[in-house]
């Protein structure tokens, strides 16, 4: 049998399955009223006549006052016929679906549409089979890829509160009481955010601790370290600039505390002051101004010397102990 | 340059097994994640009082991981107080050109673990004391 044939027979059975099944699901299945509904006489209650469509067959042809069987015992022939039929061919049909050539696997028929067009396998190979020794499993050397992780939850959880969060002074506040209590999930995105802040300073710290113990700063990789202190550099302002974004009265005087700090630099202080502050108090310029470092100065900056450290890391292998 | 891998040396490929590897330590610290937001559902971090640019509140300080900068200030001049510490991520920074001596010794190690131990309790000290003042 050829492909075609196999094709149209099998679309015409499964199409008269359904025919048939629809019909005798209907046929067997509809309803009579309930409970005695004749008369001492024999007669349907006044005014209450079987409906033809909701009357069984079965009910008048065998139970009723119809006498004939030749018309249902033809209807039964001919459709219990050409049912037994439909299930000889589906059978059929079954087994030579069944004995068909196996497809390759779906996953290894898009890998090949794609090497046929970019040869992606071919560029990935190197990078994918490099061998990882077993002392690279330690927990301290996990570290870095933890901050990492966290950096990225940071990137989740941070879009998604930014698409309620209003960064004026005006609407900051209440924008945040509406994420805790009228977003769904608002809150558990905001306490992870929160907590997830913490969590990647402190593997940042730890991190820089295990490099700098195991000497791993030390040429040749004095500029994977310089893109690291950059890296913590960037996670603190992180820090700083998401903490005045909530305006509450911790983040307003926090962030005063922070910038005159600042500010008591000498010679650039004062301009260090007026450019964090946009001015020489937090106003909404200083919000809009840390907003725009939280949400797109510092993800850059932070991506670009990740990328760096990351190829470096790749390039260069991690140090080997003692 | 890259490492040297000798015949002792037991390896695995990066992919499958080093990535998967790393994704089970990530995924159990997701799961750790998902149960603090669990978490956070019924108990949310909420906010204190709103801004006011016109009163000061008695006890301002910065976040957590600025204290020991900020406990450092109440004792020493405000100038070094601030300059201090950006000469010395500055000088953090280039750590790899000041300290340029290859060997690996053991004991180069341990005088490192313990500036860092140090270091560290410092910090801590200091942080714990600027939040409890």
């Amino acid at each position: 049998m050829n492909h075609t044939f196999r094709t149209i027979l099998l679309t015409v059975l499964l199409i008269s399955i359904g025919l048939f099944s629809a019909a005798s699901v209907h046929a067997l299945t509809a309803q009579p009223p309930a409970g005695g509904n004749l008369s001492s006489q024999g007669e349907p209650p006044a005014g209450m006549t079987p409906e033809p469509q909701k009357d069984t067959c079965i009910h008048c042809h065998v139970s009723g006052s119809f006498s004939n069987i030749w018309v249902p015992t033809l209807r039964w022939l001919t459709f219990g016929s050409a049912g037994l039929l439909l299930l000889f061919g589906v059978t059929r049909s079954a087994s030579v679906w069944r004995q068909r050539e196996a497809w390759t696997p779906l996953p290894q028929r898009v890998k090949a549409w794609i090497d046929e067009r970019y040869q992606l396998s071919e560029f990935l190979e190197p990078i994918l089979s490099k061998p990882v020794p077993e002392w690279q499993q330690r927990w301290w050397y996990c570290l870095g890829g933890l901050t990492f992780f966290f950096f990225v939850v940071q990137a989740v959880t941070g879009t998604m509160l930014a698409f309620y969060y209003k960064p004026t002074p005006q609407e900051a506040y209440a924008s945040i009481q509406f994420i805790e209590n009228e977003v769904l999930f608002g809150s558990a995105v905001r306490i992870i955010h929160h907590w997830s802040a913490n969590a990647m300073i402190i593997m940042a710290f730890a991190h820089m601790a295990r490099v700098f113990i195991m000497g791993a700063y030390k040429p040749p990789r004095e500029l994977n370290w310089i893109a690291g202190v950059i890296l913590l550099t960037a996670t603190l302002a992180f820090g700083f600039t998401g903490y005045l974004l909530p305006w509450d009265q911790r983040a307003y005087w926090a962030t005063t505390v922070g910038t005159d700090i600042a500010g008591a630099i000498p010679v650039i202080g004062e301009l260090s002051l007026i450019f964090l502050r946009g001015g020489w108090n937090i106003t909404a310029v200083t919000l809009s101004r840390f907003y725009a470092l939280h949400i797109m100065i510092l993800p850059l900056v932070t991506v670009l010397a990740m990328l760096m450290h990351f190829l470096m890391v790749r390039r260069q292998g991690i140090m080997k102990p003692l | 340059m890259a490492e040297e891998k000798n015949q002792e040396t037991k390896t695995v490929p990066f992919y499958p097994d080093h990535i998967t590897y790393e994704a089970k330590v990530a995924l159990g610290f997701g799961v750790l994640l998902v149960a603090l937001g669990v978490w956070g559902l019924f108990n949310p971090l909420g906010l204190g009082p709103p801004a006011d640019p016109m009163d000061t509140p008695a006890h301002a300080k910065p976040e957590w991981y600025f204290l020991f900068l900020y406990q450092l200030l109440k004792f020493i001049p405000e100038t070094i107080g601030a300059t201090a510490p950006v000469l010395g991520l500055i000088a953090l920074a280039f750590l790899p050109f000041l300290d340029r001596k290859q060997q690996k010794t053991t004991r180069a190690m341990l005088i490192r673990g313990g500036i860092t131990l140090l270091v560290t309790l410092l910090l801590v000290a200091l942080s714990v004391w600027g939040e409890v003042s």
